[in-house]
């Protein structure tokens, strides 16, 4: 083979995936480009003069009404943002999406099909993705993925936050009204384990027995064994509870609070606070599924930018793996830890990062029309309710 | 690249586009496999953009952009080997499907390429897609130039016999 042959076919002869991977890249790489960290004019150029300029910059905020400035720069970040991105084709990761939308929970499975389960507005995965179980009013009820439903139960008072047993689905905690209640997984047995209780959704324990933690009423967390109602502990009053998540191992608990801050527990210990971050305005917490860390969404109000985080579960510095413009919203681990998921409602669009280093974003844009096929508005952004198996 | 560095979003897509396909057929050509070349070049790209403002326009971009996709696609081929070698086969999770194009470059010169170690391959590469000469291939791959010449020979030799066998 000649040398000019040779060129010509690396050069002409179709590889696969080329244009495809091509569209697919560019937004992210528009994406990194309007995000990164600009270096201005005077610092590449002219050294010099830099003092004179800073102060010109400083002459001119001076005169500009404060605030004006700043918003109009999120704005505009935001704006073509919204822009960037693609379609909801397929998930970067193996496993299934739920996903709340004012129309209803949908699950989305890896190759980007989506479907409705039906007029719920909660819902949650059970331990093997085998359920859903779905709230909406004042009914609770168990479907298959496909829509299909299982079992139902009604209430006198509205239902919300259902919450499956992990390990073998027997118990589903839900909240109705005020109260904390718990069925068995098949639908039956149905009691009240509590009442008055917090926001913060309950979180169930991982290990062999049916452990709940929950917010109470009065500002402290709980730690009850469900099939004996007797309370194993109780942390101290607590800023107003967000979020509570057990670590895989069952020893530790991490409370969201709500001041955005988060700590650590041990709650079978005298000296229960293990870690406190000092971060706060923490918007969203996960905890990595495959490692002793937490990945968290960051917003600073000052600055109008919003940081994702990952911290050592153990504590430490927290490292950051990239910050936008505007909020980020909810934060989720695909099944086998090598994605995160990080909501970005300001820019309509989910942003799928590859970890450990980030070495790969995905973007998918216009995710509330995704979630709300026909409306006219931009609608309201989707919530993410879990990444399953 | 000034518009970039500008601030032009459609010169930013003219560099994207004008860069992508040696930069992916070249990240391609080494590793062999299409989902791992996407996340090379990508991860070259957003390497790229990310210290755009602070490259040197004086310098070409072109090599620094290449020099990025060959060096990780030779890192690549390396640890995928490794985990061959040691039976790990939890390799990392492409986000692309690889599936093959009909008309797609011929077994013979995949095939042949792929008898090579991904050093002589980049070699390769660089020369006869991406066109630098072998003084530049050295500086770029930090080798004495009398190894970037046995390795073109060498390269081509194999690719010659691997063609004709297929005649």
């Amino acid at each position: 083979m000649k040398e000019r042959e040779l060129r010509k076919r690396f050069l002409t002869d179709p590889v696969p995936e080329e244009l495809e991977a091509r569209e697919r890249v560019w937004p992210t790489v528009r994406a990194a480009w309007e995000t990164r960290e600009r270096v201005s004019w005077v610092e590449r150029r002219a050294r010099p003069i830099l003092a004179l300029a800073v102060a010109a910059v400083l002459v001119g905020a001076a005169v500009s009404p404060p605030g004006r400035v700043a918003a109009g720069w999120v704005r505009e970040q935001v704006a073509t943002e919204e822009e960037n991105g693609r379609p909801l084709v397929r998930l970067p990761a193996p496993g299934r999406l739920l996903v709340l939308s004012p129309q209803g929970p949908w699950v989305v499975q890896a190759d980007g099909s989506r479907r409705l389960l039906g007029a719920y507005e909660d819902a949650s995965w059970s331990p093997n993705g085998l359920y859903v179980g779905v709230a909406g009013g004042r009914r609770l009820a168990a479907v298959e993925p496909d829509g299909a439903l299982r079992w139902t139960l009604t209430r006198p008072q509205q239902v919300s936050q259902p919450r499956w047993f992990p390990r073998t689905g027997f118990r589903l905690a839900y909240r109705s009204g005020d109260n904390l209640r718990v069925v068995v997984g098949n639908g039956t047995g149905d009691r009240l384990l509590a009442r008055d209780v917090g926001p913060a959704a309950p979180a169930w324990r991982p290990g062999e027995r049916h452990v709940l933690a929950y917010a109470d009423g009065e500002g402290g967390v709980r730690v009850v064994d469900v099939d004996t109602q007797r309370e194993l502990a109780r942390l101290p009053l607590l800023d107003e509870v967000q979020k509570l998540i057990w670590t895989g191992d069952g020893r530790r608990l991490l409370v969201l609070g709500g001041n955005g801050q988060v700590e650590v527990y041990r709650p079978d210990r005298t000296d229960q606070r293990l870690w406190r971050s000092s971060e706060q305005a923490v918007r969203d917490v996960a905890i990595d599924p495959s490692s002793p860390r937490l990945a968290a969404t960051h917003f600073d109000r000052a600055s109008g930018r919003s940081r994702v985080l990952l911290m050592p579960l153990g504590g430490g510095a927290p490292r950051e793996l990239t910050s936008v413009a505007g909020r980020l919203g909810e934060i989720a681990w695909s099944p086998d830890g090598r994605w995160l998921l990080v909501a970005w409602p300001d820019a309509d669009q989910w942003l799928f990062l590859r970890m450990p280093d980030v070495s790969r974003i995905v973007t998918v844009s216009n995710v509330s029309r995704e979630f709300d096929p026909g409306a006219t508005g931009s609608g309201d952004f989707p919530h993410v309710a879990g990444w399953c198996c | 690249m000034r518009g970039a560095q500008a601030g032009s979003v459609s010169d930013l897509e003219a560099l994207f586009r004008d860069h992508w396909p040696r930069a992916y057929r070249a990240a391609y050509l080494v590793v062999h496999d299409a989902a791992a070349a996407e996340d090379i070049a990508q991860e070259a790209f957003l390497s790229a953009v990310r210290s755009l403002d602070r490259f040197d326009r004086r310098r070409p971009f072109g090599p620094w952009l290449h020099r990025i996709v060959v060096n990780r696609a030779i890192d690549w081929t390396r640890a995928r080997t490794l985990r061959r070698e040691v039976g790990d086969e939890s390799l990392v999770t492409a986000a692309a499907p690889a599936q093959p194009a009909p008309r797609a470059l011929s077994e013979g010169i995949t095939g042949a390429l792929a008898d090579l170690t991904p050093e002589h391959r980049a070699v390769i590469v660089l020369r006869y897609l991406l066109e630098y000469t072998p003084g530049e291939i050295a500086d770029l791959l930090d080798l004495p130039r009398g190894t970037v010449n046995s390795r073109l020979r060498r390269g081509l030799d194999r690719l010659e016999s691997r063609v004709e066998e297929e005649r």
